[in-house]
């Protein structure tokens, strides 16, 4: 899935003229590519991700997704979108903990209309991918971190998304964890699937394929 | 449909999860339902026993007595009044083909009653067979009068068992016993069985061919006349003429049912024209207007069950309230989650049916827990209070859940639409 900024901006409301998050990027990202994007805090990174993952509205500039301008499109288009295309991996998980982990993963396939026994089997099928098996009746409260984001991971990829965008994933967790959550990731880009990451850590950016630098809300060159 | 059962599911997850919220909001309604159904109960009750009273006692009621105002009105004119006798009744009757009931009534008082051993005093009504057509609040065993007995004079009798009276505090009692002067008659018939028996009546010898019970006042519509007689014995009024029990200078009433509230004012107007016909202009004689009062009576009865009902309403308005601003704190209280599902998929309208369905089924289940807890109140309750039961019909619990669902879905809306209207991004960075 290609996506593509052109003088993106966002403008936080706030103060008198506001707040500028993102101040005029342009770039695009190709359809199988792994993107990293870092920056120190405060520097516009999740706010793109937000933007990039329809879960917010820029304030100007133009953004196609897989070539199709977001800002025309409806609310309910938006939600379609995010539901059928992309997957989100968020740092502290966004899990819903009073469900079972295999409920979390059926809810975006039953979002998309999925009857409930074939979303619980695709959903346990996916929690055994991500070395969950014998875990779907644990809530989240009763994993620990790197299985929740497994979790998480088992979501997104519930409606076969084609962009999968992950803020800072392995931001709470342990190396180890860190480590098998990034392979997982790795993986599903091998399959072909475009994943922008944001991420503080160097090390982990060096690895991607596309590394995006942000200050300030712009693209360091 | 899927959304629908999903949306269910995870409001019946909510529901659970919250245990006393839930709880309380649901209460609130269903205080609204049982307030709703014991209103309802109330106006239903009201209603049949109107409903009743119009069947026993009649709309279209008059009642020709004499004008007291007329009679003592002036120093000159004290004396005897020209009286309306059982000749004019039959004229009446003549002049009046079709009326449902003319019954005419006239009474004799502290009369001497004796059967065997005993002697009692008493009181006695002369009557036609028209007379047991309306406000018939009796069982009869043997027979009642008939028009042989009315027309050959023939010395027969009906005698009245009176119902245990209702309960009542000290001063009631105490007024009944120092005005029934006939409680030794009451005694007498209420102990023995008179039926077929001779009895004398200030020495005339009559034959008991009947005797009506009356119901108990639990079974009893009112008299919806709200013309009440004391009745202990009924005889042919020609009889009682006859022998004097009811003196030349005696007039009769006449209870008149013209069957049907449309020729009401026809037939009214062509009584008062018999009346001058017959008594010339002097307004002697007044018909009671009772269909009016009647009318009065039922309006006033519905104004009260609307102010019932109203509180009924009322009560769930503050039901549907409680629901909105339990459902707008849920909304806040998982912000979070409603970003969570926006990010996953959740389109607004999903959000919205999983807020409305959550409300309204905190609203079936106060509807049924009110239900439940109306039924309770509405029978064994207020019974054990003291206040009577009110019947609750099957239709009831379950318009109150209607509306109780109803209501929890209106309130439901605007939580609903807020919640919908949370930016996906904004609700995720929610704590």
């Amino acid at each position: 899935m290609s996506i593509a900024c052109e003088d993106l901006t966002k403008v936080y409301e706030g103060g008198k003229a506001g707040w500028p998050a993102l101040r005029g990027l342009t770039f695009s990202i190709a359809p199988g590519e792994f993107a990293a994007v870092t920056g120190p805090s405060g520097c516009g990174k999740s706010t793109l991700l937000n933007i990039i993952g329809l879960l917010d509205e820029p304030s100007g500039g133009r953004y196609a997704l897989h070539g199709r301008d977001v800002t025309t499109m409806s609310d309910l288009e938006r939600s379609t979108v995010r539901r059928d295309a992309i997957g989100f991996v968020f740092q502290s998980f966004h899990l819903l903990n009073r469900m079972s982990a295999l409920e979390n993963v059926c809810l975006p396939m039953l979002y998309a209309g999925a009857d409930r026994p074939a979303a619980r089997e695709r959903a346990a099928a996916l929690l055994k991918k991500v070395g969950l098996h014998g875990k779907e009746k644990k809530t989240p409260l009763e994993l620990s971190g790197g299985e929740r984001q497994r979790v998480a991971i088992a979501r997104a990829l519930s409606n076969s998304p084609k962009l999968i965008l992950a803020d800072e994933p392995t931001g709470n967790l342990d190396s180890v964890s860190s480590r098998e959550i990034m392979d997982s990731l790795f993986a599903l880009n091998a399959e072909g699937i475009t994943v922008v990451m944001v991420t503080h850590d160097k090390e982990l950016a060096a690895r991607a394929g596309r590394n995006i630098r942000m200050r300030d809300g712009r693209i360091e060159p | 449909m899927t959304a629908l059962l999903n949306a269910a599911r995870t409001g019946f997850a909510e529901i659970w999860a919250h245990k006393t919220r839930s709880a309380l909001s649901f209460l609130a309604i269903a205080v609204g339902s049982v307030v709703f159904i014991d209103s309802f109960s109330a106006i239903v009750h009201t209603y049949s026993l109107l409903e009743k009273q119009k069947q026993v006692s009649g709309m279209a009621r008059m009642r020709i007595s004499q004008n007291n105002s007329q009679r003592f009105a002036s120093p000159d004119d004290v004396g005897p009044p020209p009286v309306f006798t059982y000749e004019d009744v039959t004229a009446l009757k003549a002049r009046l083909p079709g009326m449902y009931m003319i019954s005419p009534e006239g009474r004799d008082w502290m009369n001497v009653f004796e059967y065997g051993e005993h002697r009692v005093m008493t009181g006695i009504h002369g009557v036609t067979p028209d007379w047991a057509k309306r406000d018939f609040v009796y069982t009869l065993k043997g027979r009642f009068l008939d028009w042989h007995d009315v027309e050959n004079k023939l010395r027969v009798c009906v005698l009245v068992r009176k119902a245990p009276p209702p309960p009542s505090n000290a001063y009631n009692k105490t007024m009944m016993k120092k005005y029934n002067y006939s409680g030794g008659y009451d005694t007498l018939v209420a102990h023995n069985d008179l039926l077929g028996k001779k009895v004398t009546i200030d020495g005339y010898t009559f034959t008991v061919i009947g005797v009506l019970e009356e119901l108990p006042y639990s079974k009893r519509p009112a008299n919806i006349t709200g013309y009440q007689q004391d009745y202990k014995i009924l005889a042919p009024v020609t009889t009682l003429i006859h022998y004097n029990f009811i003196g030349s200078y005696q007039s009769l009433d006449v209870n008149i049912d013209t069957g049907s509230e449309e020729t009401f004012a026809e037939v009214e107007r062509k009584v008062a024209n018999f009346l001058k016909i017959q008594f010339g202009d002097a307004e002697l004689f007044l018909i009671e207007n009772q269909l009016e009062a009647i009318r009065e009576r039922i309006a006033t009865s519905f104004k009260s069950a609307l102010v019932t009902i109203s509180l009924g309403m009322l009560a769930f308005l503050a039901g549907g309230i409680g629901i909105m601003n339990v459902t707008l704190a849920t909304v806040f209280a998982r912000t979070k989650e409603i970003g969570i599902r926006r990010a996953i998929g959740a389109s607004r309208s999903d959000i919205m049916l999983q807020f409305i369905v959550e409300a309204v089924m905190l609203g079936l289940l106060g509807g049924v827990l009110g239900s439940a807890l109306g039924y309770l109140w509405g029978v064994p309750v207020k019974v054990m209070l003291g206040m009577g039961g009110s019947p609750i019909e099957p239709w009831m619990p379950l318009v109150a859940v209607l509306i109780a669902a109803f209501t929890a879905f209106a309130f439901a809306i605007y939580p609903a639409w807020v919640a919908a209207g949370l930016k996906p991004a904004d609700a995720l960075r929610a704590e």
